[in-house]
């Protein structure tokens, strides 16, 4: 048994309305990447905060390096030598790196010969030494103000191994960065295992887990399901358990049969803040029953141009016509009431009250008509309703129903919460931008079928989206973005993913293929 | 204009002090409106203990004004901890106990003034009577042109104030303390994280405010009003708020501030006699700084360095 370094026994946590881990045990050895993986709210979370000291188990014990253990904070924890990396980094912005690495445990020098000070001369040498070490490169005396968010991870990594942590946990790391910056993570982390630490990876990403993980514990709803070997499963099985059932990577989709043009716009010119044109005369019509997808690298003038559609950013020049009618320079709420759904990319500022309940949110769109609303009095048992209906119909997952406060939902069911209410508005035109962001294969799954089964419903859908695979899989036409420029659009079957990926860095160009074959 | 100078500073001193409380508090990411009430209680504290031990003193003996000074930090960090009650205990919201604080402490001081000149002196009078506060010249320096004026007739509360307006400086950017402090006026989350007690260094912060605003509470009542009545809460410690907004929350720039005012209200004064106005005016004049104050307000709203969790309240479980 003592070549485990940390063992969590029949640990059960339970809060109010909701069974976090129901007696899960898992076993992990000293200098693998173990990898947690599992829906939104399946748990990964909590039993590894409780293996941090943020929580105390219900029931169940945890062993340190062969000794039973009770942790009763994070303090308690970093003197374990174990460090976590938070999904919402603790990080002071107005200090340097080098002052939030080492705050706790400043370096300290006598001033005069007696008053004891911060020695920040000390600590920007002894960080400037330690990110060289694991390769992390930072400058001591950056300001996290002025920090990417990858620095600023890397910033909270150090700040474990400057407390000399062994035993890593990383919750969701990947959420919030690029691509190229997702590599360099696992890199690091992959460094981080060479130089002896132990690696708790929570995820729901399958790559990731199949690239650096060597074993990997399954979680759904609170239960462990199994612990697998990365290298000798296939990500189809891990799927298949992390979701509970069989997942098809592929969507299903019944050949499109457009109605009529529902929304139709013209030569639209839109300018960001800083009065740079980044939308340039963008056209295009969706017909009913279709799903335009728009692709393009991220910044390429595509939220912008949906955030206009929908009225959140006024119009320079151009028209945009709903069903025929100028919504052009429509107030949102008319424009809502016209037939329009978003599905804002900024989930919780812009589709979400963050402190308001389940049932408040779900009744957003609406709460100003009946039966929501008699006579400007609101009805709350309409809301309650209402909210209870849709958490049945589209499977929102809470602590307490149509009273949770959102902010304490997980990301995938504030999402799902979202889409209930947009579509449940059974508007003409539906935006959806980046729907699926951060979220499971099996929410992912959840939300293409619904999108799709809004299409054949009659309703017109506008995609946007970073992933080149949900577009590939999901539009009847794709229209590629470059430079808030649209560089193609066409039916979805006469393009490849290569070739909407040459058209979105700008390599290819409509008229030059035409040229080229004069 | 030495005049200016003198008066200016012995207004503008008191007032910084009061701000640094306010900077400390707020940097820890409490709001601070109790400056008031604060330097209210500290000065009746203060007095009270003056007038009871002057009888063991000469007549122009400094120590009952030493003593004063003592008691007003102690009397105004305790009576902080109201604030700290309210706000780190029950989670009250900070402004309401802000203001909730400074009735309070008006009301409180003004009753207890009463009460206790009738009991202990058997007197009926609703104010402490205190002496103004000797003043002192530095020899030498005094004689340099124009900038004499600031080492000329100084009250000996201002070489105080400067001496721990620098030592507050000290604390707050070079100690492991200060580093903690400012950081949980940024994020709390992380000093959580880095193993400190969020809400002990909080409940720290607001004594040091009440403390500070004691000391500029007491100076004021030994030099504006050589008394101690209701009649000190006119709203320096409003003023003293204005001032470290001004100042960004940063001390250098608070005194800028600060001497600003002092100076606007000292050169109103000053006006008002050159013009030989009738002392009417005065009262008029004593809105001056706060004309500026509405002024500066349109000028440095824009570029506000308020800390980041300013107001909000701590909760370990929030995401």
């Amino acid at each position: 048994m003592a070549d485990y370094i940390v063992e969590m026994k029949h640990i059960t946590k339970r809060f109010p309305g909701i069974i976090a881990n129901d007696d899960v045990s898992i076993q992990i050895k000293k200098g693998e990447i173990y990898a947690l993986l599992g829906e939104n709210g399946a748990g990964k979370s909590t039993l590894m905060s409780m293996l941090f000291g943020m929580y105390e188990p219900d029931e169940g014990e945890i062993y340190i390096r062969g000794e039973k253990v009770k942790l009763e904070s994070p303090n308690h924890a970093t003197k374990l030598n174990i460090g976590m990396v938070h999904q919402h980094f603790k990080l002071v912005s107005n200090y340097t790196i080098a002052e939030n690495i080492i705050m706790g445990m400043e370096p300290v020098k006598k001033a005069f010969g007696f008053i004891p000070v911060v020695d920040i001369k000390k600590a920007n040498e002894e960080i400037k030494a330690l990110s060289e070490k694991y390769g992390l490169a930072v400058n001591p005396t950056d300001l996290i103000s002025e920090l990417n968010v990858s620095t600023q991870q890397r910033v909270e990594i150090l700040k474990m191994l400057y407390r000399e942590a062994e035993i890593l946990i990383f919750d969701e790391p990947t959420a919030v960065l690029t691509p190229q910056e997702i590599e360099f993570l696992l890199e690091i982390i992959k460094g981080l295992r060479d130089n002896g630490k132990t690696i708790i990876l929570i995820t729901h990403k399958l790559e990731e887990i199949k690239r650096i993980a060597d074993r990997c514990a399954i979680l759904n709803r609170g239960k462990l399901i199994d612990v697998l070997d990365v290298a000798t499963t296939s990500t189809k099985t891990m799927a298949n358990l992390m979701v509970g059932r069989a997942v098809s990577f592929e969507t299903e989709k019944k050949p499109a049969n457009f109605g009529e043009v529902v929304l139709d716009v013209n030569n639209l010119n839109v300018m960001n803040k800083q009065d740079f044109r980044i939308v340039k005369d963008v056209s295009f019509q969706i017909h009913a029953g279709e799903i335009l997808a728009i692709a393009g690298v991220a910044g390429n003038g595509q939220v912008e141009l949906a955030d206009a559609i929908a009225g959140l950013m006024p119009v320079h020049s151009g028209t945009i016509l709903l069903s025929g009618e100028d919504i052009t320079n429509m107030p949102i709420r008319q424009r809502t009431l016209q037939g329009i759904s978003y599905i804002p990319e900024d989930r919780q500022n812009y589709g979400l009250v963050m402190n308001f309940t389940l049932s408040e949110n779900l009744a957003l769109k609406d709460y100003f008509k009946e039966p929501y609303c008699h006579k400007g009095v609101l009805d709350h048992r309409e809301f309650f309703e209402n909210s209870e209906r849709l958490i049945e119909k589209y499977d929102i997952r809470s602590g307490q129903g149509s009273e949770t406060i959102v902010r304490s939902m997980s990301g995938g069911n504030q999402q799902k919460a979202i889409i209930a209410r947009e579509i449940e508005l059974d508007s003409h035109l539906m935006i959806f931008v980046q729907p699926t962001r951060g979220l499971d294969i099996g929410a992912i799954e959840n939300i293409h079928s619904q999108m799709i089964a809004e299409r054949d419903k009659g309703h017109a859908i506008l995609l946007i989206s970073l992933e080149l695979d949900e577009i590939m899989d999901c539009a009847d036409t794709i229209a590629v973005i470059y430079n808030g420029e649209i560089q193609k659009i066409a039916p979805a079957d006469t393009l490849t993913a290569n070739e909407v990926g040459e058209f979105m860095m700008g390599v290819k160009k409509q008229g030059k293929r035409e040229e080229a074959s004069v | 204009m030495d005049i200016i100078i003198i008066d200016g500073l012995s207004f503008a001193l008191p007032l910084f002090i009061m701000a640094i409380g306010g900077i400390y508090c707020e940097k820890s990411g409490v709001t601070m409106l109790a400056i008031e009430g604060l330097q209210g209680v500290g000065a009746f504290i203060g007095a009270l203990m003056a007038v009871l031990f002057a009888g063991n003193f000469a007549g122009n003996s400094p120590v009952p004004f030493y003593i004063a000074m003592i008691f007003a930090t102690i009397g105004g960090s305790v009576f902080a901890l109201l604030h700290a009650l309210l706000c780190l205990k029950f989670k009250a919201n900070q402004v309401i106990s802000g203001v909730v604080v400074n009735i309070m402490a008006m009301a409180l001081t003004a009753y207890l003034t009463k009460l206790l000149n009738r009991l202990i002196f058997g007197a009926a009078s609703d104010k402490f009577v205190l002496a103004v506060s000797a003043r002192i010249t530095i020899p030498g320096l005094s004689k340099i042109p124009l900038m004499g004026a600031v080492f000329t007739n100084l009250y000996p509360f201002e070489i105080v104030i400067i001496i721990v307006a620098f030592l507050a400086w000290f604390v707050m950017y070079r100690t492991r303390f200060g580093m903690h402090l400012r950081a949980c006026g940024d994020n709390p989350h992380a000093v959580d994280a880095a193993g400190r007690d969020v809400n002990k260094i909080r409940l720290a912060a607001i004594m040091i405010c009440g403390a500070l605003s004691g000391l500029g509470g007491i100076c004021f009542a030994y030099s504006i009003s050589a008394n101690f009545s209701a009649s000190i809460y006119v709203g320096y410690g409003y003023l003293a708020i204005a001032a470290l907004i001004f100042g960004n929350w940063r001390i250098l720039p608070t005194l800028g501030a600060c001497l600003l005012f002092g100076f606007a209200r000292s050169g109103g004064y000053r006006l008002v006699q050159v013009l030989q106005m009738p002392s009417s005016y005065q009262d008029l004049v004593m809105i001056l700084p706060y004309v500026l104050t509405l002024l500066l307000l349109v000028f440095f709203s824009k570029q506000n360095g308020a800390p980041r969790a300013l107001g909000e309240i701590y909760d370990k479980g929030a995401r």
